[in-house]
């Protein structure tokens, strides 16, 4: 369903990614870890458009969306959502005209059937009547959930997540865990993950891909992972300091 | 000294990009301009955002340019008697000068800065990305309206401070200094032209497009969090002044 073939991305001479290589399919969680600074965020970026890569192409069912133009990427974002790392809430609107706005501005559907929406979402994310609320008065754990709210307001087919758990304290990261997991498996979403943190990685993912000097280093299903012989691998499930891991 | 012309050579290089970077980003504005939705509401906040808050300053500073510009000018005529020519002097410099500049500069130090930071944190919050995301484009939504509304709001600032300014103008010039009001008056009438404030009114819809442009710019591309937006603020009402003060002098050398 997605594929990223040879991707390479600089600014200014610092190469962030050199040669990404990797295959997503429909439906399956995958989780893509690596170390912070990485360019985790620029690899999402370029699955969804935001980034447009030096070199490569990055397909969604054989549309290479490197190719599009600005506005026929925007009908296939539709098909997207995306949970950032911050939430990235719009802090001049409420939870509840965050949450609508996709739906505003996309649908044809009356402020009604959008309440009814809005109200359905934030139920999915254990967060009902919160509607009135600004983003500044939420904890962290509230914001990603109303950030995931809003990602699934338009029913899409792939979510993005970047770092849905870094920040959270560990009651707030199962809880989070578990409603990507529910979420996935109720509406049968392709899920694309980016995390450091190693428990849910393994809780969660379906596949795992490590990002390490700018190229995948190594995917597989979690199994494969844990008794991977890669030194890298090793050393980050290991919480090994990089420099050890080169010198070993 | 080769580090030096170095150093030259790279600021003058990174100038002339983002020049051109600006010009892009007016395009783009332009042409989405005309694409419907049009979000008139958008155009009214940010109306209400950038003028009626910056009402209050703007009397203020043309009611003291006015004054000091009575006063200064009261001097110097009255060594060869031409007090007569005051309330002229007031108004043909208000118009065509001091009210398209001074509401300009008042106003970016206002709106220009406060447009940098909204969308500076909106960028490094990653808002501007889920605009993007969410397949609407983040220049039509945000940069838009302001450009408009500030092409809008500034020329209409502009026209009260330069009446706030002649009346500043008349109240040190008649009242404090007895000069004669009809003659004060008379002489303005006479010698200020409509051509001389539709060119200042010109001035300052530049001005408003400009101020709006930078503040946006420097938003919309800060980087490196909180420290950034502060950059971002600081290089968009320095950037914003620096133009207006050059775009004054290449307007006035064209349209005088
Ligand atoms: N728009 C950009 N312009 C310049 N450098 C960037 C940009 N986005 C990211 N970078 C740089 O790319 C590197 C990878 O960043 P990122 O993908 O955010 O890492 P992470 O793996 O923590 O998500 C960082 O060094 C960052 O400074
Ligand atoms: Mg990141």
């Amino acid at each position: 369903m997605i594929k990223l073939v040879d991707l390479h991305k600089s600014f200014n001479n610092l190469k962030v990614l050199d040669g990404i290589n990797l295959e997503i399919n429909k439906g399956e969680i995958i989780v893509i870890i690596g170390r912070s600074g990485g360019g985790k965020s620029v690899l999402l970026k370029h699955i969804i458009g935001l980034i447009r890569p030096d070199a490569g192409h990055v397909f969604i069912d054989d549309i290479d969306i490197t190719r599009l133009k600005e506005k026929d990427i925007y009908k296939i974002r539709r098909r997207f959502g995306m949970l950032f790392q911050d939430a990235a809430l719009f802090d001049s609107m409420t939870v509840g005209q965050n949450i609508a706005f996709p739906l505003a501005e996309h649908t044809d559907l009356s402020k009604r059937e959008i309440a009814e929406i809005v109200a359905g979402k934030l139920a999915d994310v254990g967060l009902s009547g919160i509607e009135d609320k600004y983003p500044s008065e939420l904890s962290g754990g509230m914001k990603k959930r109303v950030g995931l709210a809003r990602a699934i307001a338009l029913d899409p087919e792939i979510i993005l997540f970047d770092e849905p758990t870094t920040g959270l304290d560990p009651i707030m990261t199962a809880a989070i865990d578990e409603l990507i997991l529910g979420i996935q498996r109720r509406l049968n979403l392709t899920c694309v993950v980016i995390s450091h943190d190693i428990q849910s990685t393994f809780k969660i993912a379906n596949k795992i891909a490590m990002l390490y000097e700018g190229k995948i280093t190594e995917t597989g299903d979690p199994e494969s992972f844990r008794n991977s012989e890669n030194p890298i691998v090793q050393g980050f499930l290991q919480g090994i300091p990089e420099d050890k891991i080169i010198s070993s | 000294m080769r580090r030096f012309l170095f150093t030259i050579g790279h600021k003058t290089l990174s100038a002339i990009n983002q020049m051109g970077d600006m010009t892009i980003m007016l395009i783009s504005a332009f042409s989405w301009a005309f694409i419907p939705p049009m979000r008139i509401r958008n155009i009214f906040k940010q109306m209400e955002f950038i003028g009626v808050k910056s009402i209050f300053i703007v009397i203020l500073t043309g009611l003291f340019t006015g004054g000091v510009l009575a006063l200064q000018s009261y001097y110097a005529f009255r060594k060869f008697g031409g007090e007569s020519l005051l309330g002229a002097t007031v108004a043909l410099s208000m118009t065509r000068e001091l009210g398209p500049v001074l509401t300009a500069l008042m106003v970016t130090g206002r709106a220009g800065s406060a447009i940098a930071a909204e969308l500076g944190t909106m960028r490094v919050t990653e808002q501007i990305d889920a605009l993007a995301v969410m397949a609407i484009n983040p220049v039509k939504y945000l940069v838009v309206p302001r450009i408009i509304a500030g092409i809008l709001v500034v020329p209409i600032l502009t026209v009260i401070d330069d009446f706030v300014g002649i009346v500043g103008g008349y109240i040190v010039g008649v009242w404090l200094l007895k000069i004669n009001p009809g003659i004060f008056m008379a002489k303005m009438i006479e010698m200020v032209e409509l051509s001389d404030i539709f060119n200042g009114l010109f001035k300052s819809v530049c001005f408003g497009l400009l101020l709006t442009l930078i503040g946006c710019y420097k938003g919309y591309h800060t980087r490196g969090g909180a420290e950034g937006v502060g950059r971002a603020t600081t290089e968009a009402v320095v950037v914003s002044s620096v133009s207006i003060l050059v775009g004054d002098y290449i307007l006035t050398s064209l349209l005088f």
